[in-house]
């Protein structure tokens, strides 16, 4: 098998912009895929509305497109009726923390064994460029002309909620990192979430200030740091894997969903 | 093979059970909370049977898509509010085709309302809820008994539509104790018809409007409309197999009532003066069984637990009046029925001097009226 079979080339090109950074999320998934021999029996993607929610689409998996924000209901609901299969989400940032918030407070909490990619480019991108939950306080945007009122949500203080989650934070350049994160996260006996910082050039970086797409990759090379070995927590600006060493808990049957309180 | 006292809500769970679902999803709210506690329980003693008490009906609803895509029969059980939530992931679930039962038992509404109280207040919702244009199936029993049987036929009408499917109760009928012998209601029960997530295809189960092969078809109307019509018609066709109704009482006389779930129970004394209709499929709507029973009937009077949601749209099926006894604020009770059919003049004389609102025994300032005293 190659990373090609993974893909759905004869769509190709997608819809997303040129410039843009789910491609790189997208191409370095299907080669961890490869080389974990994920594949159309063993593997179901979730993907949530937005430019990333088309990933599904262009990958050869079967693929359920959700409505916004609930990719983790339909996630986990898989899970528990086919705990044999990989479950992966791809959804943005404004599908996962905000309109979906809810969901991914209590898939946490219930730490079901699935893995979320989360493609965060700070802004809503496919409604034209929209402040969201992730967008920096004061960034300018379509529906912040005097600057985003308040500080972005901390994806990384919510997932650690559950000490047995595990979550990671990375960038698009970074793709060793990635990489790894990616293939982490899809063994991980548990909740993990990656938190992949990623350019939208169309509908934010240009207003922001940045010329092009490789400006903005630049950027993320410029402005983000590995956090020192050891941490527990990241800083801002710094990638890294906050996990638990030990082996962590997980419900019966790799999913939470089988008794009366949800929890394990 | 015991008969016992079994209530409403539990008759549906074990119908659920009964029509092979493995997956329940849901979150506690009023009159339906019973359902959800006694499939965890049910849950507790059979591992095969996978049990979720979510954070919101919003949650509930996906999941049980998600769960039916994966290969699980699958239901959740709500009232009026949670339901209001539920209705994006029911349109989801008539644009992709997912099989799925959702159990509503009623109260009043709108908003938190009289969560209690039993009501009929959601036909419409059941309707056109969601948004965009579908096509519902959606039963509404009488007794627990059909609260069973009617529960194993939403789940085979589901397989077979390829649609969630409705079944509507409310908190008197969910609460309703009755002697019955679940085990001798027997409904063949359809298997799965939907393909289970990973076997070897690569579908794409999209709610925005794409083509066969997965690309964006969000500005083709042409594409749209084909498979708009294409699964219209479906349901439409599934749903002919379904035309659940009841006719009968007294059929010489001039007047027919229109009555629906418990409601035709607390009109029971009617009996010897009016015709009856009950449909059990809500909707589609009985267009042609209704029609042909209507013409032989000079008056139509529609009772139900709301303002005419019913009422108008047998009016505009029939293209004729009919007359309306609307039963507001959980006042669904004998007494109330009679004082709606003396409002429009339309209450049996023998009835008014047995106890209708113009004689002593009158209740006009009773409570709302128990289910113990409809006949």
């Amino acid at each position: 098998m190659a990373v090609k079979d993974k893909l759905k080339t004869d769509l190709f090109p997608t819809i997303w912009c040129p410039g843009c950074g789910i491609g790189l999320i997208m191409q370095q998934l299907a080669s961890v895929m490869d080389e974990l021999d994920l594949n159309k029996m063993n593997t179901v993607l979730v993907t949530g509305i937005g430019c990333t929610g088309r990933m599904g689409a262009y990958m050869n998996f079967e693929s359920v497109y959700t409505l916004h924000g609930r990719t983790l209901p339909i996630a986990e609901a898989i899970k528990t009726v086919r705990p044999e299969l990989n479950v992966i989400v791809v959804a943005g940032d404004g599908d996962t923390a905000s309109i979906g918030g809810n969901h991914l407070l209590h898939s946490i909490r219930r730490n079901p064994n699935i893995t979320v990619l989360c493609n965060n480019n700070e802004i809503y991108g496919l409604t034209g460029g929209q402040a969201g939950p992730t967008t920096p306080q004061g960034t300018t945007t379509i529906s912040s002309p005097a600057g985003a009122a308040y500080s972005p949500i901390n994806l990384q203080g919510l997932v650690n909620t559950n000490p047995d989650a595990y979550y990671a934070k990375t960038t698009v350049y970074h793709q060793g990192a990635m990489r790894k994160a990616i293939k982490e996260a899809i063994q991980w006996p548990g909740f993990a979430f990656i938190d992949v910082a990623s350019q939208c050039i169309e509908n934010n970086g240009r207003r922001i200030g940045y010329s092009s797409a490789y400006e903005m990759l630049q950027g993320y090379k410029a402005d983000y740091k590995p956090a020192p070995k050891g941490a527990t927590r990241l800083e801002k600006n710094q990638i890294g894997i906050i996990k638990k060493e030990a082996e962590p808990a997980v419900g019966p049957a790799g999913s939470s969903q089988n008794n009366g309180d949800g929890q394990h | 093979m015991t008969k016992r006292l079994v209530q409403g809500n539990e008759a549906v769970l074990l119908g659920a059970i009964k029509a092979g679902a493995s997956y329940f999803c849901g979150y506690p709210i009023s009159p339906s909370s019973e359902i959800l506690a006694q499939a965890s329980r049910y849950a507790a003693n059979h591992p095969e049977f996978r049990f979720l008490q979510a954070e919101d009906e919003i949650a509930s609803a996906n999941a049980i898509l998600g769960a039916s895509l994966a290969g699980a029969k699958s239901f959740t059980a709500t009232s009026g509010p949670g339901f209001s939530l539920m209705q994006e992931a029911i349109g989801y679930g008539h644009k992709i085709g997912i099989p799925a039962v959702i159990v509503n038992v009623m109260r009043v509404g709108p908003a938190t309302g009289m969560p209690t109280m039993p009501g009929q207040g959601d036909l419409n919702q059941t309707r056109y809820g969601s948004t965009g244009d579908y096509t519902s199936i959606v039963f509404y029993p009488s007794t627990v008994a059909e609260c069973h049987e009617y529960t194993i036929h939403a789940f085979n009408a589901a397989e077979e539509s390829q649609s969630p499917v409705i079944i509507l109760s409310d908190a008197y009928l969910g609460h309703l104790n009755e002697v019955v012998d679940l085990d001798e209601i027997n409904v063949p029960v359809v298997p799965r018809t939907m393909e289970p997530l990973a076997s070897g295809s690569t579908r794409l189960f999209s709610g925005v409007a794409t083509y066969p092969d997965g690309e964006p078809a969000t500005a083709d109307s042409d594409e749209f409309i084909r498979q708009y019509i294409e699964s219209r018609d479906c349901r439409l066709k599934v749903a002919e197999k379904y035309a659940f109704h009841e006719y009968g009482w007294n059929k010489d006389s001039d007047t027919l009532v229109v009555v629906y779930g418990i409601t035709r129970r607390i009109v029971q004394p009617l009996s010897p003066h009016f015709a009856l209709f009950r449909p059990i499929r809500i909707w589609p709507t009985l267009d042609k069984e209704l029609a042909e029973v209507a013409e032989r009937y000079k008056k139509i009077i529609v009772i139900e637990g709301s303002d005419g949601q019913y009422a108008n749209v047998i009016e505009r099926m029939l293209l004729r009046r009919v007359e309306r006894v609307p039963l507001l604020g959980g006042r669904m009770s004998l007494e109330a029925v009679y004082e709606g059919l003396d409002r429009i003049g339309l209450l049996p004389k023998e009835l008014a001097a047995a106890g209708g609102p113009g004689s002593k025994a009158g209740s006009s300032g009773s409570k709302a009226g128990s289910p113990a005293r409809v006949g």
